[in-house]
Order: structure tokens, then C-alpha cells, then sequence
């Protein structure tokens, strides 16, 4: 199990590695670090006492764990026996009975702390005491009242105990609203140019620099006015009114009869009725009754005797 | 009818192929003059020349003159029918093959059927241009009753004039027959027809009219013409008279030839007037346009004229019902401001070109009569004026007409014409007695008698100052109050010696406010009298308070601490009714300018005032302009012109201004966040007033400038913000046109950028302001192609942005993006902007290369708007005139360029007199100063032969055959010789015709009548050279095989007067003549693809041909038709 090799370097390797093992790490982890590494010395000096000339790293390690949880559950235990009787800070009773509870008998303390061949261990490096987080404030919090003494402690935030908004208050602040729209929309508009341009044929204003001001190539649609008469989909959106969805219907059953007239020349009346009309579909039937326009007659079929 | 007179017809580029009368064959010569104007002359580049060789090509086939392209010979066995007055039923077989005018396809190029990719067809035409689609009586002045028949795809819808009887599918149900009945008569001019696979709109209120857009295009269409009945209930009620047709359809086709065009009971429009309820500028011209469109069904189409010399009236009434549709619409303020500006433009034209004649009577048809010297075109036709010039005509003509409302009063003035309509419609009902039919027709001497029978007044010093004479009147008034006999004394002066102006004889109006009031005076304006003595009704009496009585009886309290002590008068007005067609300059002190532009209530005076103010930089003018400016009550178009005015005020003050920049907290006050004054609000658009102002401001604004000259700071950051927190989420009206302005704004902020000569333009050396805009532009450009604005409104503000930052020297200029953008394939607008930019870089870097390119697009775009537009900028703004000289000014373009009006612009009037102007721009009516001049004996020569041979070559050649015409028997000179050969009863005039061999010839021989026609096309009825020519040619063909290249004879021929060149001249064009007709062929042969679409066509033209001239020939006996065959001067 032991094994001197390993022994001799032993502490100043695991030193050495938790040294500069992290050198960016924060304050709090260079706190653990320090402490974790006080308890490898006492395992070390530990088994150093009882007589091993060598641990492999792993035992090591295992036995600093286990005193290290050792160590945790006295503290917690403790603390738990002092807030049991209403207190904030564990005294020295509290430690017995944790330890007795246990199955440690304290009795036993003194005399193994006074023994002969025990090792000196030097305090842990001063690190700075980890800076607890700020808790994040929401709200003001409450001052005491009156009848509550300024030592007590402060009241928690007010989201904790009063109420606890489930969104954050918008900023009530016209102009940044404005603001924030307006670069939102100019940063939206830009980047998605930008992109087009990118990803498509440009033209260029500039000779000496193509990519300074891109314009995304003009591209001739075979029917221009289309695009340029309709309304485009934005602003479609923004016309709460049912137009489009009309529209769309409209645009369906004007198809479907030039369809049914290629496919289907010899349509019935119903069916011509259709085809004179091109739209009338959109017309409500009644409505169709009544106007007798002749663009809405249904189409004759050929005389017999007209042609020759 | 005289039996041996031949029957003319007019039509221009059919191909017929055999004509029958009353079932038996009959010859006919088919002669185009103005296919090719001048012949056989290679050396005459002279624009007089060409106008009067035009002219002349033009009267040659006139249809109001009885003259006709097509030239039929009513066979002999006829003779006596005829002479019984019998039918003669013309029957005539054409095709029309690939058609360069008359008839505008339209077809994207996309995937799937014909119905599936919109193509439309429809007719166009600059005045009488029927004949272009098929033969007919071309003139206004014929009237019959039609029916018609198209038969068409199955899936399209053919739009014609008159009531849709019947529509037929045909035996293979592949396709329709559409059956029109026109009941009403109507000249032949004023069909129309369309096909595509049009959505059908009935109107919801009136449902006799239906309306017809491409597809996809219906709830834009629906939008729009939600407002029709309106109009139409407006018409009827102040002529009281019913819409005269049956039914009343409106078409939206694409590229059309212009915006509105009206023919019997239908109208093309153009498919950009329709709209989405979101679009705020687009409404109110549209409405414009329908009104119009609607006007002329009423006058121009159910009444025609009676010659071209009488199209005034038609115009004139229209315009003037259309005016005051507008009053009633749109209110009195933008009735007058319409007026004004149209007066304006009108007075200005005038005054640049020379006057604008209505009602022109030719004299003797020498030069010396022609009643407009001044201009380089003829105004005997309609076919060879100035586009712009028809625009100024029928301006004019609305204006004089509401001069004779001022005359008459408004209500006998619609008693005349509800006289007109309630005669008309009598006789159009009238169906066996076509005599009757020439009460439809308006001429100028009716309506002067209609005007006098209804209102017992003389008008007639009225119309011969305006109407029978050109020309404005331009007045200078000043004054001088004389304090002692309490006088204001007027001096008004007139000039009438410069060009465009006339002296004006007679009472005028002149309005002055006083302290007590405003008083009317009428003064007469007489020979040698300058000056006017005006009593004034009020003492000085500045110091009592007392409120001040207007003209239209408001009382105001006004702030006299500005005015003179000593003078009563607050301020003075010349002609404030527009009652005289004039220009006014007038002088008075600026503060009466200022009081004139707060207290008047007349809109023309506020903007007359505002113009003054220019003129009157000083901090009471400023402050009346923002009082303008804030007033909510006045007329929004007077509070635009304020803005203009203070960004030019603030210039001429730029040292002495106080404050911020013109119009900026202003703005800010009016459309920025209480809260936060550098955001603009979000846009909502209710109030149409403030939209309109608030467009307008940041414009007026940009065209501020600080001392260096430059567009002050903060102006620029103020409008680069407008833009970046422009809202419209939450508007129910699209911003487009705001955006387009905006972009605007920044264009007016650019200034010349401060450079070393020839240094290239990088990105590097870009100023920060001007990189700024330019990402701007870049942005909504770029925008446009991901989020197209109405009518790409953007796009196009973007482009002239762009090419402003070029032409200051900001970013090289380069013309390849504009002339990408101008490509076909391109929102008309966004092609029209780029045009011009291509025609403004072609005048400042003088490149022969785009004036190319752009003369290339002229002959070869496929939009005929897009052509005449070409045209018309290039002469607003061409590359070089005739008075600098200019490395593009060469032979070469010379040449093209009389190519293009001499021959290559047959087919649309329009474009060929486009030309023509654009051809007096750049050389003037001399022959241009680049060409090479000639050895000098051939100059001597050539200036005796135009002392010599004037009589012989030129104009008074055609002129004289028009004359004799219209005393004779209507015959032109080729035709002369065929005419005497046919009857030898009419010997007089058979001795002086060479030309018996002509006519013998065809009928001996019809298989060669193509060939013929060819060569007789390039015969022109005036020149007596060809003339000859053409006499020894026949002579000698009979030995020749009837399909001999004409060469041949030329050679034989060309020795007799014909100088040498011009007969190498007239070779070559014979021979391109014919190359080009083999192109035809091939043409013809390769768009067999197209054979569908083509054969649906033929197949119209074959039915209409046939009803036409079934219905058209057949007399009174005929319930359905009847009809005189010779034109006026003929049954006469």
C-alpha cells in the first residue's frame, strides 16, 4: 500500500497542484482550496503519527474526504442544535452533544489532544473569508418599525413575504421605449440587408470597395406592378380588418374556374355561370339574382347552325 | 355620293387581302405617307422641311378630310346603285401581324397559360387611332352604329364598347365569342377594346356598370371604385341628363399609353391608379381620374366634333364639368388652387413657346397664313402637335371655358350643355335618319349659337381674344396712394410685344382692402390708358380699434402698428377672379404682402403672397409664414408653399436669424412627444392637413443652409432622426409617401462636396454627414427589396437621392445602376426616376454612350409610355441644345435621330412628334450646325432650290391638295390619277393625271397588290418629283413581272429632275423597305409559336372587319345601321 516513491513528494505535489492548479479561480474556491488543503496536511500528519512512511494519492485524498464530511456534519449538526433552542450561534455544549449523538465520546478529547507525538500544523494561509453574494434586492426593502429595535434584523426583501410580481415592471420611460424601438428595428433592418446582401448578387456604388454601401441587386419581375400596387404582407398585418383573408378566398375561386375551363369545356350551366363571371363566385348567391349584368350571364353554347 | 369617287378608308399597318364591294371584287391601293415622311433625301436635315412634309403626309390621309391610307375603287357595275343611293357593303379581309401601335399586348414572361400570366391586350392611340387596328372611317366626325364581335381564348374576357348581347362559345368550346351591339352612333375613333383574363367587378351600386382588373388586382379594384356612383351622380345632376350609354365599363390594364383614356361607354385606365384603403396620396387622384375619365364619356365620346379645329369645345367642357366636380369634391380652396395652377402653367408655357391656338382656321393653305409661326409643329392636325402643347390646348380649353361661365353665369352655361346632350340623344335615337346624326357632333359655331340662344349674350369679343387668337396677356400693376384727394392711382402696363403675349382690351377687376372694408372696382382697360384713378372709401384711421370687415364679410382684428399711417390701404388685387388669362406682376410694399397673406381668405391670393414674400426677406415676413404655418383653418397647400418660402427667406437671412432653424421647433411642436421633443410621435395620419404638412416640412427644411453653405447641422441630425424613429405599427394608413419624403429631405440637404478636382471618389474620403445619409439610402433601398412600398415610392426616392449624391460629387458617378433599374421588368415609376437619372448624367458628363442607350430604348421598350417619357426628358433636360456646342452633337446622331421621327416612330403619333421636339431641342429648325456643310455651290443651290422648287417640293404642295379637296371632290394627288383614269366623265381632271397605267394595272392584276402597296407607300402625295417618278414607273411595269425588286425602275427612272443623291437616297430606303417587310414575313413566321394568341386575334379582326363593314355600309334602310359614307365635305 505504501509506497515511498511516492511518499517523499508527496505533500509538496498535491500542494503544488492545488497552488497553481487554478490560478484564475475566484475568491471563494482560493478559501475551499486553502482549507481542503490544511486537511491533507492533518490526514498526512495523521497517518504520518501512526506510523506510514507513504500513502498513495488516492487514500489520500479519500481520508480528507472523510474527515472532511466528518468535520461538515459536526458543524451542521451543531448549528441545527442551536437553532433548535432559538439561538444563531452554536456554543460549545451544542458541539458536545453532536459529537455524543455521534457516538463520539468527548471524554476522550483532552487526552488525545495533549498527546505526546502529535504534530504541530500550521494554520491555514489567510485567505479572505469568501464575500457571500449580494442577495439580488427587488423592491425596497422595509425599514423597522417603531416598536423594533434597529438591531434586529432587517426585514427580507419585500417579493419574499409581501408579494412576488411574475414580471418585471416594463420601463415606463417614453423615450427609451421610442428609443429601444427604433434601434430594434434599425439593428433588425440592417443586419437582415446586411445578409441578403451578402447571400445575393449586390450592386455597388463605390469602385474602390464593392462592400461599403451593398445594395442588394434590383431583380426585374415579370409582372412589377404586383408587387408595387398590393399592399405588402407587414402592412396587411397591421390592417386588423379581414381584407386579406377575403382576398385569399377571392383569389381562389377566381382560379378555380379558369382551371375547370381548360380541363372542362363542355362545364354545365352552373358551371359557365362561373366562367362568364370570373369572380362572381365571391357574390352571394342572392345577390346574383339580382344583378343582370351581362359580364355575369352564363356562356351560350355554339348554334348548330351559326357556323359554317 | 358620286359614283365615281373611290371610297377611303383609313388604316395603317394591316394587311389586307382582298376587299369586296356589295360582294365583287374590288381594287384598292394601300398608301401610308407617313410610314416614311421624307423620301429619297439624304441631305435635308432641316426641321422645317420635315414639319411641313409631315404636315402634308398627315393631310394626305386625313379622315376628317375624306382621305384615307386605303383607297378602294367601287367597281363599275356599282356605279348606278350608287348613284340610287343604294347600299354598298364594304367587305374587307386583314390580318394584323405583330402590330407596333394601335394595339398594346402585354405578356409576362412566366410559367403557365396566358390567363395565368395576365397578358392583356388593349387599344391605344393618341387621338383618332383607330385605323391603326383596323380599316375604317378614322375621324370623329363619322358616325354609325357597330356591332361587334371578338372571339377569344376561353379563359379571357374581351371588353368592348357598346352592350354585351351574347358571349358563344365556339364549336371546340376552346373559345368565346364576345357579341357588342354599340346602338348609340359613334365614330369609329371611339372604339376601343381590351382582352385578358380580367377579374369582373359589377358595381355594387350601379349595375349597369362593371369594372375589369388583372388578377390578383380585385380588392384593390373594389376599394377604388367604391367612390364611381358618386361621379357619376354629380354628372347626371348638373346636366340633368342621363349617362347616355346603356352600360360603363372601366379596364385596368398594364403599361398603358397614358393614365386615362375615354371611348364610347368605356374607359382604359391605367392599372397604378388602383389602391388599398391604406394609401392616403394615391385617393384623391384617382378620384381625379375617374372623373375625368367620366366627364369625357359625356363630351368627347358620346358628343364628338365636328373637325379637329372644334375639339377645344369638347376638351374645354369636359375639363370644365370636371372643375366642378372638383369644387363640389374637393372643396372651393382646391378648386381655385387647381385654377391657378393650371392658369400658371398655362401662362407659362405660353409665354416660353409662344401662344396656344384653339380654334385655328386655315386660310389659303399658303405659309404666310399659318396662324402659329412660332412654333416648329403644324396645329392643323391633332397628329402633329407637342405632346406638351395638347396638354396647354386642353388646359386652356377649360379655362376659356370658365371664362364664359364668368360671362353667362354658371347656370345657362349648364343649360347649354344639358342643350347639347338633350339634342344629341334625340338624334341618336334616331335610327333611320342618319342626317340627323350631326346634331351628336359639336363644332365651334354651335356651340357659340347654343351659348347665345340660351343666354342672349354676345360672348363673342370673349372668344376672339381667346379662343381664335393665342397668346396670354401680361400685366405689370404698381401704385401710388395720393393722400391728398384720398386716391389710390393704379398704373397698370401691359407687355404684348414679346412672344406669347397679346394686348388686352377691356374691363378688368380690381379688388382693394381698406381699413373700412373691401371694395370691388371693374376698370377698363383701354389703348393709351395706364392709369387708373381708385377712390378710396376710408380715411387713415389706424389709431381707432375697430374690427376690419373682409371680403367675404368676416370681421378680424389685425395689428396695424405695420402699415402706413397715412394710406387706408391694407392691400391690392389685380384679376383676383382669374377672369382674364394673364400673368400679374404687381408691386406693393411687403407688409401689404404680409397682411394680404394672413387676412385674405382667397387661396390664390396666399399663394401669390407667399411668391411676393420671397422677395422680402425680413423678420415680419418670417413671422407671417409661421402664423401661416400654424393656422389650422388654412388651406393645407398654402401652408406647404409657406414652408418653401421661409427655408428661402431663412437663406436670404442666414446672418441676421434668430433662434433655430426654420420650421424646426415648429415641427416639433406640432408632431414631436410632449415629453420628448427630439422623437417624433408615432404615426396615425387622421388629420389629412397635418399629414400633408408634416411631409412637407422636413423637405422645405433640408433646403435650409448655414453660412458655409451647407445644410445646417441639426437640421440633418433632426431629419436623420425622424427617420429612425418613424412609427407606423399602430397607423392605419401606409407611411410610404412620409418615407419617400423624407428621403427627399435628405437629397435637398446634400451640397457640393468640397474636393479636389478629377479625385476619385472612395469610401475613404466620404464626409461623415454624407455617409450617414448614404447609409440611410442604402438601408430603404435595400428595405424596398424585401418590403416593396406602394408604388415603390421608396425605390424611387432612393434613385434620385443616389444620383444627387453623384452629381455633387459625393460618390462617383456611374449610370450602370440607374440603367439596371431602368430596365424593362421595373414598377413603371421606379423606371421613369431612373430614366432620368441616365438623362441627367448623359447632360452633365456629355456621354455619347448612355444618349445611346437611351435612344436604343426608345425605338425598342416594350412600354410605349416609357418611350414617349424617354423622349419628353431628354428634351426637359437635353444632353446639349441648339445654342452650345457639344461633342455629342454629330452626324451620326443627326441621322439617327432623323430616322427615328422621319420613320421609325410611324406607328405612334405621340412619339413621332416627341421626337420631333426633342430634334428642334438639340438643333433648332436650321439645319444643325454639326453636319458637314456642304461644298459650297450646293449651299447656293440649295437655298435657290428652296426659292425654286418650293412650290413644287414642299408644303404649299400639300396644302393646295387639301384645298382642292375640299372643294372638289377629295381627291390627293396620286389618288387624283387614279381617280380620272377610272371615270373618263370627269375629264378635267383625267387630263392632268399621268397615272392611267396605275390603276389599269390593278385591276388586271390583284396577285401583285403587296408589292404595289409597297411601292406606292413610299410614293408621298406631295412630292412631285416621286410623283413623276411613279407615273414613268408604271408606265413602265406592264413589261415588268409583278414581283421585280423595284430597283429596276428606279434606275430607268431616276434621270429626270431627281438629283443624283437623292435617288441613291430613295433607293436605299426602298430597298430597306423591302428587307424590312422580309423581316416581316420572318417575323411572322417565327411567332407561329405564339400562334394561339395570334389566331384568337385574326379571328377577331376577321368577324369585326366583317360587322363593321356590314353595319357600317349598310344605309337608313337597315334599322340597325346607316350611315353616310363620304365625310362631311363629301355628303355636303
Amino acid at each position: 500500500m505504501a509506497d515511498p516513491a511516492v511518499m517523499a513528494g508527496g505533500f509538496s505535489a498535491i500542494v503544488g497542484r492545488s497552488g497553481c492548479g487554478k490560478a484564475t479561480s475566484s475568491p471563494a474556491e482560493n478559501y475551499q482550496l486553502a482549507r481542503r488543503r490544511t486537511l491533507q496536511v492533518v490526514v498526512s500528519s495523521l497517518l504520518t503519527e501512526c506510523g506510514f512512511e507513504s500513502a498513495e494519492k488516492a487514500t489520500v485524498e479519500s481520508l480528507t474526504e472523510m474527515i472532511q464530511s466528518y468535520i461538515s456534519e459536526v458543524g451542521r449538526c451543531a448549528k441545527a442544535y442551536c437553532e433548535h433552542t432559538a439561538r444563531i450561534t452554536p456554543t460549545l455544549s451544542d458541539a458536545v452533544v453532536t459529537l455524543n449523538e455521534m457516538g463520539f465520546n468527548v471524554d476522550t478529547l483532552p487526552g488525545y489532544a495533549k498527546r505526546s507525538q502529535r504534530m504541530v500544523i500550521t494554520a491555514p494561509p489567510v485567505t479572505n473569508a469568501p464575500v457571500i453574494p449580494k442577495a439580488l434586492i427587488a423592491g425596497q426593502k422595509r425599514t423597522h418599525p417603531s416598536h423594533i429595535p434597529s438591531h434586529f434584523p432587517e426585514f427580507p426583501d419585500p417579493h419574499t413575504y409581501i408579494k412576488t410580481p411574475t414580471f418585471r415592471e416594463p420601463v415606463s420611460d417614453y423615450q427609451v421605449v421610442r428609443e429601444k424601438a427604433a434601434s430594434q428595428r434599425r439593428d433588425v433592418e440592417r443586419a437582415l440587408t446586411r445578409f441578403m446582401a451578402k447571400t445575393g448578387e449586390t450592386q455597388s456604388l463605390f469602385k474602390d470597395d464593392v462592400t461599403a454601401f451593398p445594395l442588394i441587386a434590383e431583380r426585374p419581375s415579370s409582372i412589377p406592378y404586383l408587387s408595387a400596387l398590393l399592399p405588402s404582407e407587414l402592412e396587411l398585418q397591421t390592417l386588423e380588418e379581414t381584407d386579406s383573408s377575403e382576398q385569399d378566398d377571392q383569389t381562389d375561386s377566381e382560379n378555380t374556374p379558369v382551371n375547370n375551363l381548360n380541363d372542362d369545356p363542355g362545364a354545365d350551366k352552373e358551371n359557365s355561370v362561373l366562367l362568364a363571371g370570373g369572380v362572381v363566385p365571391s357574390v352571394k348567391v342572392s345577390e346574383e339574382n339580382m344583378i343582370d349584368n351581362p359580364y355575369l350571364r352564363p356562356v351560350k353554347k355554339p348554334k348548330v347552325r351559326r357556323k359554317k | 355620293m358620286s359614283t365615281d369617287t373611290p371610297l377611303y378608308l383609313t388604316g395603317k399597318q394591316c394587311r389586307i387581302y382582298r376587299v369586296r364591294v356589295n360582294d365583287l371584287e374590288a381594287p384598292f391601293i394601300y398608301n401610308d405617307p407617313t410610314l416614311e415622311v421624307c423620301h429619297h433625301e439624304s441631305k435635308q436635315r432641316n426641321l422645317n422641311y420635315f414639319s411641313s412634309a409631315y404636315t402634308a403626309a398627315v393631310s394626305a390621309v386625313d379622315p376628317d378630310a375624306g382621305h384615307g391610307e386605303l383607297v378602294i375603287k367601287v367597281p363599275s357595275e356599282l356605279w348606278k346603285q350608287g348613284d340610287e343611293m343604294n347600299v354598298l357593303k364594304v367587305y374587307i379581309e386583314f390580318s394584323l401581324d405583330q402590330p407596333k401601335g394601335g394595339l398594346h399586348f402585354v405578356v409576362p414572361d412566366v410559367e403557365g397559360s396566358m390567363a395565368e400570366r395576365g397578358a392583356h391586350v388593349f387599344s391605344f392611340g393618341y387621338q383618332n387611332s383607330t385605323r391603326f387596328w383596323f380599316p375604317c372611317v378614322d375621324s370623329y366626325s363619322e358616325l354609325c352604329t357597330w356591332k361587334l364581335e371578338f372571339t377569344v381564348d376561353a379563359s379571357m374576357v374581351a371588353v368592348s364598347c357598346g352592350d354585351l348581347v351574347e358571349t358563344v362559345y365556339t364549336h371546340d368550346m376552346r373559345k368565346k365569342t364576345f357579341h357588342y351591339v354599340l346602338p348609340i352612333p359613334t365614330a369609329a375613333s371611339n372604339i376601343s377594346l381590351s382582352v385578358g383574363p380580367f377579374e369582373i367587378l359589377v358595381d355594387p351600386y350601379m349595375h349597369e356598370v362593371t369594372h375589369f382588373c388583372l388578377p390578383q388586382l380585385l380588392p384593390l379594384l373594389k376599394h377604388s371604385m367604391s367612390y364611381l356612383h358618386e361621379i357619376f351622380e354629380f354628372y347626371e345632376e348638373i346636366l340633368t341628363c342621363r349617362y347616355p350609354y346603356s352600360c360603363f365599363k372601366t379596364v385596368f390594364v398594364d403599361e398603358a399609353y397614358v393614365q386615362v383614356s375615354s371611348y364610347a361607354s368605356m374607359s382604359i385606365f391605367s392599372t397604378n391608379l388602383l389602391h388599398s384603403a391604406m394609401i392616403i396620396d394615391q385617393t384623391p387622384l384617382t378620384r381625379q381620374c375617374l372623373a375625368q375619365a367620366l366627364a369625357q364619356q359625356f363630351f368627347g365620346c358620346f358628343i364628338s366634333r365636328m373637325s379637329w379645329a372644334d375639339e377645344w369645345v369638347l376638351k374645354g367642357i369636359s375639363g370644365y364639368i370636371y372643375g366642378l366636380y372638383l369644387k363640389k369634391t374637393f372643396g372651393v380652396n382646391q378648386y381655385r388652387h387647381w385654377i391657378k395652377e393650371e392658369l400658371d402653367k398655362m401662362v407659362e408655357y405660353e409665354l416660353k413657346m409662344g401662344g396656344v391656338l384653339l380654334h385655328p382656321t386655315f386660310g389659303g393653305g399658303k405659309d404666310k397664313d399659318n396662324p402659329t409661326p412660332h412654333l416648329h409643329f403644324s396645329i392643323k392636325h391633332p397628329h402633329t402637335l407637342s405632346w406638351k402643347y395638347y396638354k396647354m390646348f386642353q388646359c386652356k380649353a377649360h379655362l376659356v371655358m370658365r371664362l364664359i361661365e364668368n360671362r353667362i353665369s354658371m347656370e345657362f352655361m349648364l343649360q347649354v350643355f344639358n342643350k347639347l346632350l338633350s339634342l344629341a340623344s334625340t338624334a341618336s335615337s334616331q335610327k333611320y335618319q342618319s342626317h340627323m346624326w350631326s346634331q351628336m357632333l359639336v363644332s365651334t359655331h354651335s356651340f357659340l349659337k347654343s351659348i347665345s340662344n340660351v343666354s342672349g349674350k354676345d360672348i363673342g369679343p370673349l372668344i376672339k381674344q381667346w379662343v381664335d387668337q393665342s397668346a396670354v396677356v401680361k400685366f405689370f400693376g404698381s401704385f401710388a396712394f395720393n393722400r391728398k384727394r384720398n386716391v389710390l392711382e393704379l398704373e397698370i402696363r401691359q407687355d404684348y410685344t414679346s412672344s406669347g403675349t397679346q394686348k388686352y382690351v377691356g374691363p378688368i377687376k380690381v379688388t382693394v382692402q381698406e381699413l373700412d372694408g373691401s371694395f370691388n372696382h371693374t376698370l377698363q382697360i383701354e389703348e393709351n390708358s395706364l392709369k387708373h384713378d381708385i377712390p378710396c372709401h376710408s380715411k387713415s384711421r389706424r389709431n381707432k380699434k375697430k374690427k376690419i370687415p373682409l371680403m367675404n364679410g368676416e370681421e378680424v382684428d389685425m395689428d396695424l402698428s405695420a402699415m402706413d399711417a397715412d394710406s387706408p390701404l391694407l392691400w391690392i388685387r389685380i384679376d383676383p377672379d382669374m377672369s382674364i388669362l394673364r400673368k400679374v406682376e404687381f408691386e406693393q410694399a411687403d407688409f401689404m404682402w404680409q397682411y394680404q397673406l394672413r387676412y385674405e381668405r382667397d387661396v390664390v391670393a396666399q399663394e401669390e403672397s407667399i411668391l411676393a414674400l420671397e422677395k422680402f426677406p425680413t423678420p415680419a415676413s418670417r413671422l407671417a409664414l409661421t402664423d401661416i404655418l400654424e393656422q389650422d383653418q388654412c388651406f393645407y397647400k398654402v401652408r406647404q408653399g409657406a414652408c418653401f418660402c421661409l427655408a428661402k427667406i431663412a437663406n436670404s437671412m442666414m446672418s441676421t436669424w434668430t433662434g433655430p432653424p426654420a420650421m424646426k421647433s415648429l415641427f416639433t411642436r406640432m408632431f414631436c412627444c410632449k415629453s420628448c421633443p427630439n422623437i417624433v410621435k408615432t404615426n396615425t395620419f387622421i388629420s389629412f392637413q397635418s399629414y400633408f404638412l408634416q411631409k412637407t416640412m422636413p423637405v422645405a427644411m433640408a433646403q435650409l443652409r448655414d453660412i458655409q453653405n451647407l445644410c445646417p447641422k441639426d437640421v440633418l441630425n433632426f431629419i436623420l432622426d425622424l427617420i429612425k424613429y418613424n412609427d407606423n405599427r399602430k397607423n392605419k394608413f401606409s407611411d410610404n409617401y412620409y418615407r419617400a419624403e423624407l428621403i427627399d429631405a435628405l437629397t435637398n440637404s446634400l451640397t457640393p462636396a468640397i474636393s479636389i478636382s478629377n479625385e476619385v471618389r472612395t469610401v475613404d474620403n466620404l464626409n461623415g454627414d454624407v455617409r450617414l445619409i448614404l447609409e440611410e439610402i442604402t438601408r430603404s433601398l435595400n428595405m424596398e427589396k424585401l418590403l416593396p412600398s406602394y408604388r415603390n415610392t421608396i425605390t424611387v426616392s432612393c434613385l434620385r437621392a443616389i444620383r444627387m449624391l453623384q452629381k455633387n460629387g459625393h460618390i462617383p458617378s456611374d449610370p450602370s445602376l440607374f440603367k439596371s433599374y431602368a430596365e424593362y421588368g421595373h414598377f413603371v415609376d421606379v423606371r421613369v426616376a431612373a430614366l432620368e437619372a441616365v438623362v441627367d448624367y448623359t447632360r452633365v458628363d456629355r456621354s455619347s454612350v448612355e444618349l445611346q442607350w437611351l435612344l436604343n430604348m426608345v425605338q425598342n421598350d416594350p412600354a410605349h409610355y416609357i418611350r414617349h417619357k424617354i423622349l419628353s426628358m431628354l428634351g426637359k433636360n437635353p444632353p446639349f441644345t441648339k445654342a452650345a456646342e457639344s461633342p455629342l452633337c454629330n452626324e451620326a446622331l443627326v441621322d439617327q435621330l432623323w430616322k427615328l421621327m422621319n420613320s421609325g416612330t410611324s406607328h405612334d403619333w405621340r412619339l413621332r412628334c416627341d421626337a420631333v421636339n426633342l430634334y428642334y431641342t438639340l438643333f433648332g429648325l436650321t439645319r444643325p450646325s454639326c453636319l458637314p456643310l456642304p461644298e459650297l455651290g450646293l449651299v447656293l443651290n440649295l437655298k435657290e432650290k428652296k426659292a425654286v422648287l418650293n412650290p413644287t417640293i414642299k408644303p404649299e404642295q400639300g396644302l393646295d391638295t387639301t384645298e382642292m379637296t375640299g372643294n372638289t371632290m377629295g381627291v390627293h394627288i396620286p389618288v387624283m390619277g387614279f381617280t380620272s383614269s377610272l371615270d373618263s366623265v370627269v375629264g378635267p381632271l383625267g387630263s392632268s393625271s399621268p397615272e392611267p397605267g396605275q390603276v389599269l394595272q390593278e385591276e388586271d392584276t390583284s396577285k401583285k397588290f403587296k408589292i404595289r402597296e409597297d411601292e406606292i407607300d413610299m410614293e408621298s402625295p406631295h412630292d412631285s418629283q416621286a410623283f413623276i417618278h411613279h407615273h414613268l414607273n408604271i408606265l413602265e411595269r406592264p413589261s415588268t413581272p409583278g414581283k421585280e425588286p423595284p430597283a429596276v425602275d428606279q434606275a430607268v427612272l431616276s434621270l429626270p429632275v431627281t438629283p443624283l443623291p437623292s435617288s441613291f437616297g430613295k433607293e436605299s430606303t426602298s430597298s430597306s423597305k423591302h428587307s424590312g417587310d422580309h423581316h416581316h414575313h420572318h417575323h411572322h413566321h417565327e411567332h407561329k409559336k405564339k400562334k394561339k394568341k395570334k389566331h384568337k386575334h385574326k379571328h377577331k379582326h376577321k368577324h369585326e372587319s366583317k360587322d363593321k363593314e356590314r353595319d357600317s355600309h349598310a344605309f337608313s334602310n337597315s334599322p340597325a345601321s346607316g350611315r353616310s359614307v363620304r365625310s362631311p365635305s363629301m355628303s355636303d
